[in-house]
């Protein structure tokens, strides 16, 4: 206790005595030289080092500045005695900043510390390096924290501070964490029992995610578990429950963190979101009177608010957030009413349509008027966003009032927002002139030169305007008073298009000189400067009043400003040249319009906005500002990116590899292996090849191979039921029931080992997702128990012809964290149906396809059964495991297969196949020939039903 | 995350200050500014607090200037204010403030200002349970309160080592008799006066 440290109590109760701030200074500028003193003569024991660091601590509170005590502190960290060791680490987290050269002298000490079998020591080291790790801290010690965070043995406390510490090292230097290939290991720490660990983790994964969202994209199965656990099934500890509300701060992190991705294709994953958004918001429908419950249900709510509103704009879920909303924007609290605006705000962003919101529109101009600044804040912003074409009149012009009175930190802002707003949904431009030359001479100081400079371009742009705008800005003038700003877009207007109205009465060309002259006087010298242009260009123009333009040109031919001087000389040069010169003309020409280029009032605003650290998932009119990096991302990693390298392989199985074969005659029985086969592999392996950081990084998981796998999943193939894979923890089996395009497979996972697998987790990747759609009914249990077996059901439809398996992916914890990726037995012919044809049917078809392309034909090697005769039982297993009918009695050969099926495809339809299939007993080959009204389906189902049953058959 | 997490009173005296992100300026300025910022609304008001203005106190010189946010609450004679940004929700900060005040609570047995002045390391440890490198740590008072506990027994341990003529030394919230000035100001939140 720093109490226990007499001298120190001393000095606290000294300086708290001290009435005056220069008594107070005194004592402390005597002690602070008595301690260094004794720092300089050195020899201090453990104790009085500690109380010394105290001491300089306590002064650094007060706010003074100190300068000594660092290299004791860095001693102290390195003692043997916790008090001491604990002065010293709270000396470094306070006095020294990650750049400070003596935290390289403290590296080994935490290392030790880091490595020490004692918690607290862990602990304290840990904090340090959260608080104050730099470069070289997360170069030497990122491997060893996040050895803390994923060991088994680490206590919670333990893994909760790694956790945290190396997301303050990820987000300082990023690249010393390898952070995609860590992405399952660390997901898989969100199953943990402990709900603090878990809140700990997901700000790390948060912040990892955002960065490699494919690698982490199984976060995003957590995190609904999680919230479904939490919410619907009420599955923690009563510690965790904050004035009965289940953990708000995990709930409201995980909420967030589903807004980071893009929202979910998988009906499962929605549904089971869905509902625990609706629980949300049900159980906000009733107030509580305690302040702390309904504090933390609202920040649970807000969230998942906007969470719904990212997942979908116009679902009804969005409606009922709508009414709750409306609700808080008039609530009695100011709190409700801020955060009901904010997420209001993020609303309008984000629907489509806007009529909910408008509704509000009352109440929501009514808080530009709350008696707090923060809400007012938001009621601008929220404004901002629900503007459009409809009701700009009313919002620009209850802006334009507001600005007059509104505070002069919020005005520059506001000038901004409504300049963007007047141009993008300007519904006359009479209109947008109107207002902005009203925002130009209301706003005065506020209005930056983005705006004016703007207004010049659109009615340079725009020839209608341009007589328009000069009458106008020449009202503007002729008041008493006109802003700056005001008087340099005049001075620019009507330098340009002065002449246009310079006929009527009251717009003679020596009133508008008159006008603009009379401001000059109150401009600074910019302004002036752009005056005297605007002269050059009148002496052009109206040489009816030459005469006193260059009285004024001779006068600023002696000021002392370097510019307006320069001008002046050459204004007048040119100005009293002879008549019949054409120099003057030539230089007066009319100004070209601008090249139409963006706006660079939204520039301004959106760099205004940007986030570093974590991003918002938002901009307000997010509409108008194309920043929207989160929700940017495409829905679905480019897997074919993937394949890129092993293009040339898969197109050869596509489509030209049976185009090679045809070439080839059959005579041509050389052929040692087919080189269907020889292709196919290369194309796995150069997936499995892929630097595993590539793969890592696209969310990609790495195939399981060996040659068992190859074998079991070529079975699978063919029959219905069987083992998919298997090793000495786990064991997985299939069973599969297809009918028409629709199928369901059930995967059974049982555990082998007496200890239970936790952190559980199944994915399913499809490379073809236009495709092929696969989901799991039901998120996967996160435990499975020792000897136990747990089903997952997998939907599965077939839309177009698709030719990569998709890939079931396995993780969980037992020792050590495994995974396992496998191809799932879902291929193509799996969809085929029975037909049952005649011999005349068959031969008509079979003739009215006709050859290549819509025919694939290969000649393959085969092994003879053990008689020496032709396996025909083994290939009408495989042919009728393919779903193909075989049709007896239509080729004369006895040991050819004709077979006939339908493909049946969501999207494309059905499609006939046929298939004949001549087996040569002498030359150990067999020719399959496949038939097909598509040609991707003939190629596909030639290699398919080929493949187990060529000597490349792994079985 | 967190930027910095700030005790002051009533009059504007800093009682615990951590700052998450570097300081470009003094922070005593910082402190005064946030201060008269928020001494100088009323109860009724949110408690929240948009604070463009202290974001070149904070080292966010750069051009994508975060939109700093500052949460606080009001318990009796102290202020307790967290500067934030956008990452962390706003409602979720106002329940880590009452987190953090209970767990003072805890430790401290009725913790009032003059706590906060002498037991300032204690005050220290206390926070880095709750918050870590501008993140929250720990949000369960139990949870908190048992690793605060914790370090007390190894301090104690230690410190009986180091100081033979102590007898034990005070364990976590005793206090002098002569210190004793409670303020009453956690019954004030318990019956949530002024508490939101």
């Amino acid at each position: 206790m720093a109490t226990s440290m007499r001298g120190l109590t001393q000095f606290i109760a000294d300086i708290r005595g001290a009435r005056v701030r220069e008594l107070e200074e005194k004592r402390i500028n005597k002690e602070m030289a008595n301690i260094r003193k004794r720092f300089k003569d050195g020899n201090l024991d453990g104790y009085q080092k500690k109380k010394y660091v105290a001491k300089v601590i306590f002064t650094y509170i007060l706010g003074y500045k100190v300068d000594i005590g660092h290299m004791e502190a860095v001693n102290l960290i390195s003692s043997m005695k916790y008090s001491e060791k604990q002065i010293g680490y709270l000396a470094v987290t306070l006095l020294m900043h990650e750049n400070s050269d003596f935290l390289r002298l403290v590296v080994n000490s935490i290392r030790k510390d880091l490595n020490e079998n004692n918690e607290i020591y862990n602990c304290l080291a840990l904090h340090a390096i959260a608080n104050v790790g730099g470069q070289e801290m997360a170069e030497a010690l990122a491997e060893d924290v996040h050895r803390l965070l994923i060991s088994p043995t680490s206590e919670n406390f333990v893994r909760k501070k790694a956790a945290l510490t190396l997301l303050r090292l990820y987000r300082k230097h990023p690249e010393v964490i390898p952070a995609a290939e860590w992405a399952s290991r660390i997901v898989s720490l969100m199953d943990d029992i402990d709900l603090g660990v878990v809140i700990c983790v997901t700000s790390l994964v948060m912040a990892l995610a955002q960065d490699h969202l494919e690698a982490y994209a199984v976060c995003y199965q957590k995190a609904v578990d999680r919230l479904n656990r939490l919410v619907i099934e009420h599955e923690y500890t009563a510690t965790y429950a904050y004035y009965k509300v289940p953990s708000p701060w995990l709930q409201v992190k995980l909420l967030r963190l589903l807004q980071y991705y893009p929202p979910t294709e998988d009906p499962t994953l929605r549904n089971i979101l869905f509902e625990v958004l609706q629980a949300i918001m049900n159980n906000c429908a009733e107030p509580t009177r305690n302040v702390q419950h309904n504090n933390a249900q609202h920040a649970v709510l807000f969230e998942a608010i906007g969470l719904a509103i990212h997942l979908d704009p116009n679902s009804p879920l969005v409606s009922t957030a709508t009414v709750l909303l409306a609700r808080f924007i008039s609530s009695r609290e100011t709190n409700v009413r801020y955060l009901g605006l904010d997420t209001m705000a993020y609303l309008a962003a984000r629907a489509d349509h806007l009529e909910a919101v408008k509704r509000h529109q009352g109440t929501i101009i009514l808080s530009l008027r709350d008696k707090d600044i923060s809400v007012r804040r938001r009621a601008l912003d929220l404004l901002y966003s629900m503007c459009d074409v409809d009701n700009s009149d009313v919002i620009v012009g209850e802006l334009l009032r507001y600005l007059k009175v509104a505070d002069y930190g919020l005005r520059e802002e506001m000038v901004l927002k409504i300049a963007i707003l007047t141009e993008k949904y300007a519904g006359t431009y009479k209109w947008y002139v109107d207002t902005i030359l009203e925002l130009i001479s209301a706003a005065g100081d506020h209005v930056g030169d983005e705006v004016w400079y703007r207004v010049v371009q659109i009615v340079t742009n725009t020839e209608d305007l341009q007589a328009y705008a000069a009458r106008v800005v020449f009202e503007y003038l002729k008041s008493p008073s006109s802003h700056e700003s005001l008087v340099k877009v005049g001075g620019y207007i009507l330098g340009e298009y002065g002449h246009l109205i310079a006929n009527d009465s009251g717009y003679s060309p020596i009133e508008q000189f008159q006008v603009l002259h009379s401001k000059s006087q109150f401009c600074m010298a910019p302004t002036r400067a752009l005056l005297l242009s605007t002269y050059i260009k009148w002496v052009n123009v109206f040489p009816e009043i030459k005469e006193q333009l260059v009285n004024v040109f001779e006068r600023y031919r002696h000021v002392l400003d370097v510019d307006l001087q320069q001008r002046a000389c050459e204004f007048y040069a040119l100005a009293t040249r002879p008549a019949e010169d054409e120099v003057l003309q030539n230089v007066c020409e009319e100004i070209p319009p601008f090249p139409a280029r963006e706006s660079a009032l939204q520039t301004r605003l959106s760099r205004k906005l940007t986030d570093a650290g974590d991003r918002r998932t938002w901009v307000h009119g997010g509409s108008v500002t194309l920043d929207r990096q989160a929700t940017r991302r495409t829905t679905k990693p480019a897997l074919g990116d993937i394949h890129g390298n092993g293009s040339a392989a898969t197109s050869g199985i596509d489509g030209s590899n049976g185009a090679n074969d045809i070439t080839q005659s059959l005579m041509g029985l050389d052929l040692s292996s087919s080189p269907t086969a020889l292709q196919a592999k290369t194309s796995f392996s150069e997936l499995q090849s892929a630097p595993a950081q590539f793969l890592a990084e696209k969310g990609i998981p790495r195939l399981t191979t060996n040659h068992n796998v190859e074998r079991w999943f070529e079975k699978l193939t063919y029959s219905s039921e069987g083992v998919l894979y298997e090793d000495v923890q786990i064991q997985v089996g299939i069973k599969s029931r297809f009918h028409g395009h629709i199928g369901q497979v059930a995967v059974y996972i049982g555990n082998k080992i007496s200890a239970p697998l936790t952190s559980f987790t199944a994915l399913l990747h499809t490379e073809e997702p236009d495709a092929l759609s696969v989901s799991f009914a039901k998120i996967a249990p996160s435990i499975i128990a020792p000897r136990m077996q747990t089903q997952q059901l997998v939907n599965v439809e077939c839309k177009k012809v698709f030719t990569k398996a998709p890939i079931l992916s396995l993780s969980f914890l037992a020792g050590a964290h495994q995974s396992i990726a496998v191809r799932l037995p879902i291929v193509v012919t799996k969809f085929l149906e029975h037909v049952k044809l005649g011999q005349a049917e068959f031969f008509e078809r079979w003739k009215l396809i006709g050859g290549p392309p819509r025919e694939s034909q290969a000649i393959f090697p085969i092994t003879l059964a053990d008689s020496g005769f032709i396996n025909t039982e083994r290939q009408r297993q495989v042919v009728s495991g393919s779903c193909l009918n075989i049709l007896d009695g239509i080729d004369p050969n006895p040991s050819n297969i004709v077979a006939a099926g339908i493909l049946h495809m969501a999207e494309d339809g059905n499609v006939g196949c046929l298939m004949r299939l001549e087996p040569n007993k002498d030359a150990k080959l067999c020719r399959i020939t496949v038939r097909s009204t598509s040609e991707n389906v003939a190629a596909e189902l030639q290699r398919l039903i080929q493949k187990p049953l060529s000597t490349d058959a792994v079985s | 995350m967190i930027h910095a997490v700030l005790i002051f009173n009533t009059s504007g005296v800093p009682r615990l200050t951590k700052f998450y992100t570097p300081l470009q300026q003094s922070s005593q300025t910082l402190v005064q500014k946030i201060y008269s910022l928020v001494s100088s609304r009323q109860a009724s008001l949110c408690n929240f607090l948009d604070a463009p203005e202290l974001e070149s106190f904070l080292g966010q010189t750069d051009d994508n200037g975060e939109k700093l946010r500052v949460v606080y609450r009001n318990y009796a004679t102290l202020y307790f204010v967290f500067v934030v940004d956008s990452a962390e929700s706003e409602l979720g900060i106002l329940d880590l403030i009452q987190v953090f005040v209970e767990s003072l609570d805890r430790a401290f047995e009725n913790v009032c200002e003059l706590d906060l002045v002498y037991h300032f390391d204690e005050a220290h440890h206390i926070l880095s349970e709750v918050i870590q490198g501008g993140l929250v740590l720990e949000t369960n008072v139990e949870e908190i309160d048992r690793a605060v506990q914790e370090a007390a027994k190894a301090r104690k341990e230690s410190f009986a080592s180091a100081n033979p003529l102590s007898l034990g030394g005070g364990g976590v919230g005793s206090r002098g008799g002569t210190l004793q000035t409670p303020l009453h100001w956690i019954t004030d939140r318990l019956t949530g006066v002024r508490a939101r």
